[in-house]
């Protein structure tokens, strides 16, 4: 039973992610979005979602620069 | 039909080819080793499971959560999984990850399926569990996709250019999933959906400047396994 709830946890969660990094980034960039918007003046919070386009971006590009570095150090 | 509408129908029908693409790799290699019957038994139930799931969650997210928390919600998904697919078809751009990784999942799974072997006289398991996971888990990414956006059989699959519609499918689905969330947390967008093209091309740049950076870092490529990276 055990082993049927971890199968069936794991391929839910390989669903959404590929790399736990990347994940975990972009619900903390969502998580300051909605801080942003949630607590910070109109004018603020009207450009979160510029916010949150500018911090995914950032985001996916150093995860690549990281995922980049991690396979030149693998290939050597 | 606006611009945004054709383009989550883009999106939805490019994201379901490529799914549908992956799952049948896998219930060809097992129809083709094992023989049919298991396989397609495991692939309609799938399918069962999967009408029971977008009936019953589908139908709940859309009637009865609030619209501004599915915004959210929406968002979130679309952002988390078209990353995941920008993210890897970046890598197999740069050479990182090899490409037409269709052909090898289907080499792989025959192989492996080969090496089960399987008596004539009793009902093949093995292969309609494979047939039911492969199609169940693709067609529940493209339920949630779907969900989202709608508030010969050897090697013929290994010519789809997959990379370059996961590539898009991946910036499209987190454009959305930002141009949502954005909604939902009360953001506003200049033109409203007319901000999606922008956001989309600041994805393409970024996406362009990744492999660009990648290539730099390794000229040669490394054909390493995406989970290893």
């Amino acid at each position: 039973m055990f082993s049927v709830l971890r199968a069936i946890w794991d391929n839910t969660y390989g669903l959404l992610v590929d790399d736990g990094q990347l994940a975990v980034g972009a619900i903390a960039a969502l998580a300051i979005t909605w801080l942003i918007a949630a607590s910070s003046s109109e004018a603020l919070r009207e450009n979160a979602g510029w916010v949150l386009l500018v911090l995914v971006l950032a985001l996916v590009i150093a995860n690549l620069y990281r995922a980049g570095h991690n396979a030149r150090r693998r290939t050597g | 039909m606006d611009a945004a509408t054709w383009g989550l129908i883009i999106a939805t029908f490019v994201a379901c080819f490529v799914e549908m693409v992956e799952a049948t790799t896998i219930v060809l290699a097992v129809g083709i080793t094992r023989g049919w019957r298991a396989p397609l038994a495991g692939s309609a139930l799938a399918a069962l499971t999967l009408a029971v799931i977008v009936g019953t969650l589908g139908v709940a997210l859309v009637t009865v959560v609030p619209e501004h928390l599915l915004l959210v919600l929406v968002g979130t998904l679309l952002l988390l999984f078209g990353l995941r697919w920008l993210r890897k078809a970046v890598l197999r751009f740069a050479g990182i990850v090899a490409l037409h990784d269709e052909e090898e999942i289907y080499r792989k799974e025959v192989a492996e399926l080969r090496a089960q072997g399987l008596r004539r006289t009793q009902w093949d398991w093995v292969g309609m569990i494979v047939a039911y996971k492969a199609v169940l888990l693709e067609g529940i990414e493209v339920a949630f996709i779907v969900i989202a956006l709608a508030a010969a059989l050897r090697h013929p699959l290994t010519a789809v250019p997959e990379n370059w519609m996961k590539f898009g499918v991946g910036a499209m689905l987190s454009s959305f999933g930002v141009f949502w969330f954005g909604e939902g947390v009360g953001a506003h967008w200049p033109g409203d959906a007319a901000s999606i093209p922008l956001i989309l091309g600041a994805y393409l740049v970024a996406s362009w400047l990744a492999v660009r950076l990648l290539n730099g870092l390794l000229p040669q490529g490394a054909r390493v396994e995406a989970r290893n990276v």
